[in-house]
């Protein structure tokens, strides 16, 4: 098949310079089969690889819905604060495995458990990986279970099995943005597909780590995570993000999480890409009856990372907890915007948020909740907080009710402001020095969300980035 | 021994101490006792160094060493301890580390080693037991959610553990019913010794019953204008303020 009969079905309408570089790019890159990595990677999995029918129609209804609605750009009200620029010189197209560093297990982060997936530049790199061997729980590469599939005579999904955005992003109940989770959906070429059986009892149960090598001019990195829990599960899930290198990475990461009824999840995400990585991430997720699923995200690297995070409430009495933490110095630009939203009755919610934004950084978290019709005996409180720790520092965070039921329960506090003089001269008067006394506020501003963190290990590790990370946006003093 | 020599502070515009001198032998418990606005938590915050204050004029020394001359923390390295009249709540900082932190500060100065883990929660259970104190505040928050009757004592119960060489309680007894009150008086009574000065700032003699003072002042607008024993401080309570103010006008 040729490049322009491949682009005759992805018609680029209203094509801004920007997506209509992406339909050409996308077009060259499916020119002939699908790319192959030049690499290990190859090693898990020797069938011939098929380009099926099924996921190249997938991503070309991504890419054309893409089109249909273009990139946010920053007159959009909910993308005012990610610096959008960046995308103008990236390249869209994964990059070869070719030109990738070599790369051991000292590179990276301390395992948390035992087993762990790494993934370079959002493909599976098994030799880096230890596979589970949690019973109830199956992790599969996306592109393995594309083939699979297909030898199975299954018509393959896709990316692996994991549920299609292009049918999320029409779903007029999730009034979400989904447009950089459709990029990822035409770009992708694997992903963690991690489904856990009915009852399974797992509490740290698989780690994922996205390492992220290639400078963005070179090819982008498509983290991809399908995480569908059964029925009466107890499951936990570490994801983390890192570079490798120093290269100005760009990085596209989807995630969607399905949490059958009276399932238990947590799921802890750790941004920690490199000073000049670029990090964009959409995560989804829903929950049936009675189901808990709590999210914690600590947010540290990137020169500029958004997250995007859709949840929604469809079985009476399910509970999301969103909690997010965010440490910004220098330039780094952070910004959240979760929104969950109230489907089935009696839900709850607790949205809880502290950022501390150092330097000439911005950090901004916008939480939103919609109650729909019948979501009567909604129960939900937001709680956001910003610390400005810098003179040139601006910490942007909204809480936003949308109510259209009544019996309601809906709480909200939001503050943005310094450091508490009372607060310090406290601690200075028992003989702490500023540096520590300091170090210890803002530590303790963000305990209500660390806190959180049931995994001690992972905990002791985030502590001690976020208090590297603190120890270098110091520049608190010139405030106080 | 303390030494304060024609102190003048301004808050603003507004000026607060006026030319005021005390000398706090090493040793003795003095009382600074005066009306509302007289100035007395103003002295107390500008002998820890709180920020806000400005100095205009004169000194106060510790031991011969300029204390205005310190940031707060080195005055607390001095040895220079305040009770806050509003201890602060810190959510999210123990109140176990804050007192270790601030005993190895202490010993940091003095260079000594840090302390020992054992022994220093052998120490602090002991100054608690002292203080009728749970062992579940140990980690608490610094003061979270504590009444006003626990967070005095958890004021007493850090200057049991840091040992200063100068204490300056600033209406300690405020809001302390007669249970915690003889709680509070005797931990302070424990500190008393002969290489140790208190500074107690009240309002009400209610305190001087159980802490007994060396001395007692009467500050009237920023400055002293009555000293004598703890007789001062009853006939305070029988006869109220107005006479001093009027003998000072």
């Amino acid at each position: 098949m040729s490049a322009s009969q491949a682009t005759s079905k992805v018609a680029a309408t209203p094509a801004s310079p920007l997506t209509a570089r992406i339909a050409a790019e996308f077009a060259a890159a499916h020119a002939g089969s699908e790319p192959q990595r030049q690499d290990g990677a190859q090693a898990l999995d020797t069938r011939p690889r098929v380009a099926p029918q099924a996921l190249r129609a997938r991503r070309e209804a991504a890419l054309q819905a893409l089109m249909d609605s273009g990139l946010p750009t920053s007159r959009d009200e909910n993308w005012k604060y990610v610096n959008l620029r960046p995308l103008e010189k990236v390249r869209f197209v994964p990059p070869s495995g070719a030109a990738r560093p070599a790369m051991t297990a000292a590179d990276l982060p301390a395992a948390v458990g035992k087993s762990r997936y790494v993934f370079v530049d959002g493909v599976l790199e098994p030799s880096l990986s230890s596979p589970t061997t949690a019973a109830g729980v199956v992790v599969t590469s996306m592109k393995v279970t594309a083939a699979h599939s297909t030898a199975a005579g299954v018509a393959a999904s896709g990316v692996g099995g994991a549920t299609p955005i292009v049918g999320a992003a029409n779903d007029d109940a999730l009034p979400g943005d989904l447009r950089f989770a459709l990029l990822n959906e035409a770009f992708a070429t694997d992903g963690a597909q991690i489904h856990v059986a009915r009852g399974t009892d797992c509490a740290i149960c698989v780690e994922l780590v996205f390492v992220a090598t290639a400078e963005g001019k070179a090819g982008a990195s498509y983290p991809r995570v399908s995480f569908k829990v059964d029925a009466n599960a107890r499951v936990g899930l570490i994801e983390r993000h890192i570079s490798f290198g120093s290269d100005a990475n760009f990085i596209n990461c989807a995630v969607d999480v399905e949490v059958a009824r009276d399932a238990s999840v947590q799921h802890y995400r750790v941004q920690q890409t490199g000073a000049r990585a670029i990090w964009f991430d959409t995560l989804t997720a829903k929950l049936a009856e009675n189901a808990r699923y709590q999210v914690h995200t600590v947010n540290l690297g990137a020169l500029s990372a958004r997250s995007t995070v859709y949840v929604k409430l469809l079985g009476e009495r399910s509970e999301v907890g969103v909690f997010g933490a965010s440490v910004g110095g220098k330039n780094q630009v952070h910004d959240t915007f979760a929104l969950v939203d109230h489907i089935a009755p009696n839900a709850r919610t607790n949205q809880s948020f502290r950022g501390i934004a150092g330097g000439r950084s911005r950090v901004a978290f916008n939480g939103k909740i919609v109650v729909r019709k019948g979501a009567h005996g909604t129960d939900s409180s937001q709680s956001l907080r910003g610390l400005l720790a810098g003179t040139d520092a601006e910490i942007d965070v909204r809480p936003q009710l949308e109510i259209y039921t009544d019996d309601v329960r809906c709480n909200h506090g939001a503050t943005a402001g310094k450091l508490d003089d009372n607060m310090l001269f406290y601690l200075l008067s028992r003989g702490l020095d500023r540096e520590t006394a300091l170090r210890l506020l803002k530590w303790a501003f963000l305990e209500d969300v660390v806190s959180k963190i049931e995994v001690p290990e992972l905990r002791r590790q985030i502590e001690a980035s976020l208090a590297g990370q603190m120890n270098e946006s110091a520049a608190l003093k010139e405030l106080l | 021994m303390l030494k304060i020599d024609n102190l003048q502070v301004a808050v603003g515009d507004n000026k607060v101490l006026n030319g005021l001198s005390l000398e706090v032998p090493t040793g003795e418990v003095h009382a600074i006792m005066g009306p509302n606005g007289s100035g007395k938590s103003t002295l107390a915050h500008v002998l820890a160094g709180r920020p806000g204050y400005t100095v205009t004029g004169g000194s106060i020394t510790l031991d011969g060493k300029d204390l205005l001359a310190l940031e707060p923390e080195e005055r607390a390295h001095e040895g220079v301890f305040l009770g806050f009249q509003y201890p602060v709540e810190i959510p999210g900082v123990n109140n176990v580390y804050l007192l270790k932190a601030a005993l190895n500060a202490a010993r940091k100065h003095r260079g000594l080693p840090e302390v020992d883990a054992f022994e220093f929660l052998t120490l602090v259970r002991e100054k608690m037991q002292l203080m009728k104190m749970d062992e579940s505040f140990l980690s608490r928050g610094v003061n979270e959610g504590f009444s006003g009757g626990e967070k005095k004592r958890n004021e007493i119960l850090q200057m049991l553990v840091l040992e200063p060489k100068l204490a300056v309680l600033d209406e300690t007894d405020s809001g302390l019913d007669i249970d915690a009150l003889k709680v509070v008086a005797n931990g302070v009574n424990t500190l008393r010794s002969p290489d140790r000065s208190v500074v107690l700032v009240t309002h009400y003699q209610r305190l001087l019953d159980y802490v007994i003072p060396d001395h007692v002042h009467v500050l009237v607008r920023g400055k002293i204008a009555r000293s004598g024993d703890k007789t001062l401080a009853l006939e305070l309570e029988k006869r109220g303020y107005d006479w001093v103010i009027e003998e000072a006008a």
